[in-house]
């Protein structure tokens, strides 16, 4: 694609954007709270630290960074919620902050953790309210909602009230409701956030659909790699409020595939270990490795119960990995796991450093 | 792909009224809510007719600054009613959203965020207006054998109470954004609620207060929203030119109040803006 035709597409154009909050730093104790109330005694904390993105209409974009990354900050600026400190953001050609009211008819929000819809009322009653408010015309709130039938059962979702529903066919229905008055953009804060898998599954399809049928740009937040695997194409990491890699998936995991994580439980099974434990199994289980593997680095921490290794299969198989820990030690417990987002950004940030 | 950019400029009426049913049938699944109101509000009654009877059986005269024992109930009990109906708790759900950081997704809506609360508080107390007000105004009527004169004093009222309401709701709007600052909601809305309906005279009629304090508190705008009412509701023989300037005091107030609130609410705004909700 040329230069030319893509800025003329793009939807989200964030120039150097940067984010500060002033925290008052707290003191200690009573007397400390008491000391507070007269406190001048600010720090000044960067949320989000020249992050610049430009994202094309009908994108969806994984948006990924360990908790307090910055990421709903950057999506809170984007819906014109916050005011960037500085640098330029500009949302269907509009600076949002300024016009948060017109910048809100074009965009959809869903908080995995709220619900817009009215508590105690059926969906569809909310939906109606939502049609009114975002000044649908009956032809496309109609069409939409002939859409959204040949997706999904609804019939049974709209005459129950949002507080009888289960978390999942909230997301569900927070998510529908986002779409319902043709959004240019829709912006997914972790939307699936404690669901099971085939909920999660359901959510994924969903989203994916809308955003082919309707062409929306979709920015998505999540933890969950699946997510990003079944939906994304293009990712941006954050970490620490500054932007770590923007590019497209199959780049990322080329660069991470070889990564995966080795889980080993050494407590008999219903056993818990102790604080002490807990810190001496990992080191233990260091020791043996680099003793045997002198060439090789290990990345091992304590995760509860377990004792995670991080392995990388360019250097060693993880089968090879784990049949002479077998021989060392009595393991009861073992897990195999991807690399997941939070251990694929300790590496960028490690490689970065 | 067609999608037209909706330019939403100018009044959406369409929205007000969807917002004012959408309080409405909120308000109706909870129907036992308006049970334990009413009851509460007849505790609140037993308690202040035995009070105001010790009150006038103390003193001789069968007047109390210039009302009888019969009056000063019906006015109590009305302002009680009244108070039923225009008390939404708007600094608590303003407070409560604050807390949570849930007044997000209300200013993510593309209506004002004050236009938006405007419209839902209308939609309860409207609909609290028709389950408690109307009721209790009619077994007063009928216990009392009707004092109040069913004429054009009911048309007086429902202006002035839909007047004093907006009074009610800016006040409430300005101390629900005091909540942006302070992060507490009980106390205040404690203070909020104590100032006003005393100032008002919601809880003792402004006939018995002090000279200099009735002075005061005429100058105040929170007896526009009880007094004014309750007093065109109850006197059918006040001259004309008397409503006209009650009413006119009461708009004044009511454009007043509303800019106040609205202003303060925008300069707030920033805290959340600025430094995160």
């Amino acid at each position: 694609m040329n230069e030319n035709m893509k800025k003329s597409d793009s939807i989200i154009q964030l120039k150097h954007i940067n984010k500060d909050f002033k925290i008052l730093n707290r003191h200690e104790g009573l007397k400390g709270s008491f000391q507070d109330l007269f406190s001048r005694d600010y720090k000044i904390v960067k949320a989000v630290n020249d992050v610049s993105l430009d994202i094309t209409q009908g994108e969806i974009v994984g948006y990924l960074g360990p908790n307090g990354a910055g990421k709903s900050t950057t999506i809170k600026m984007m819906t014109g919620v916050l005011e960037p400190t500085s640098g330029e953001i500009l949302v269907n050609g509009r600076v949002p902050y300024q016009n948060r009211e017109a910048n809100a008819n074009n965009i959809g929000v869903v908080f995995g953790q709220r619900s817009q819809l009215w508590w105690s009322l059926p969906l569809i009653e909310s939906f109606k309210i939502l049609k009114d408010i975002y000044r649908i015309p009956d032809k496309d709130y109609k069409d939409m909602l002939e859409l959204y039938a040949t997706m999904i059962d609804l019939e049974a979702l709209y005459g129950k009230p949002v507080r009888q529903m289960s978390l999942g066919q909230r997301t569900l229905s927070d998510i529908l409701a986002a779409f319902l008055h043709n959004p240019s953009v829709v912006f997914l804060d972790e939307p699936t956030i404690g669901l099971d898998v085939s909920m999660k599954a359901k959510i994924r399809t969903l989203i994916s659909e809308l955003n082919s049928r309707k062409n929306t740009t979709v920015i998505l937040t999540t933890h969950d790699m699946g997510d990003v695997d079944a939906l994304c194409k293009r990712i941006v990491i954050i970490d620490k409020g500054t932007m770590l890699y923007d590019n497209d998936i199959e780049h990322l995991r080329r660069f991470f595939g070889a990564y995966r994580t080795l889980k080993i439980n050494l407590n008999k099974r219903g056993a818990v270990p102790s604080d002490d434990e807990k810190k001496k199994q990992p080191e233990n289980v260091q020791k043996v490795l680099s003793k045997q593997f002198k060439a090789v680095d290990f990345s091992i921490e304590p995760d509860e119960e377990w004792v995670s290794i991080l392995i990388d299969e360019s250097q060693i198989p993880l089968m090879k990995v784990l049949s002479f820990l077998q021989e060392q030690m009595k393991i009861y417990d073992v897990r195999v796991e991807e690399i997941s987002t939070e251990s694929v950004i300790k590496k960028i940030y490690e490689g970065r450093g | 792909m067609n999608r037209s950019e909706r330019i939403n400029s100018g009044l959406n009426i369409r929205a007000y009224l969807t917002l004012i049913r959408s309080s409405i049938i909120e308000y109706m699944q909870y129907r036992m809510s308006v049970v334990v109101m009413l009851f509460g509000n007849v505790v609140y009654l037993v308690i202040i007719y035995n009070l105001w009877k010790a009150i006038y059986a103390s003193v001789d005269t069968p007047t109390v600054g210039g009302m009888t024992f019969t009056d000063t109930m019906i006015y109590l009990v009305l302002a009680s009613a009244q108070f039923c109906f225009m008390e939404a708790y708007l600094v608590w759900e303003m407070g409560w959203g604050i807390q949570s950081g849930n007044i997000v997704l209300q200013l993510l809506r593309p209506i004002s965020f004050e236009t938006y609360q405007l419209f839902v508080i209308a939609g309860a107390n409207l609909f609290n207006f028709v389950l408690t007000f109307i009721p209790t105004f009619f077994i007063i009527q009928i216990v009392t054998d009707w004092p109040i004169p069913m004429g054009v004093n009911l048309l007086y009222y429902i202006v002035a109470a839909a007047l004093g309401g907006l009074i009610n709701f800016a006040v409430d709007f300005f101390v629900g954004t005091i909540c942006l600052y302070t992060q507490s909601i009980w106390g205040i809305n404690i203070m909020k609620q104590l100032m006003v309906t005393f100032l008002s005279g919601a809880t003792i009629p402004l006939a018995f207060f002090p000279e200099t304090l009735r002075k005061i508190v005429m100058f105040l705008p929170f007896h526009a929203i009880y007094n004014t009412p309750l007093t065109l509701l109850i006197h059918n023989d006040l001259p004309m030119s008397e409503i006209g300037k009650m009413l006119l005091t009461q708009l004044l107030w009511a454009v007043l109040m509303m800019a106040v609130a609205g202003g303060f609410w925008k300069v707030s705004e920033k805290v959340i803006t600025v430094n995160g909700g």
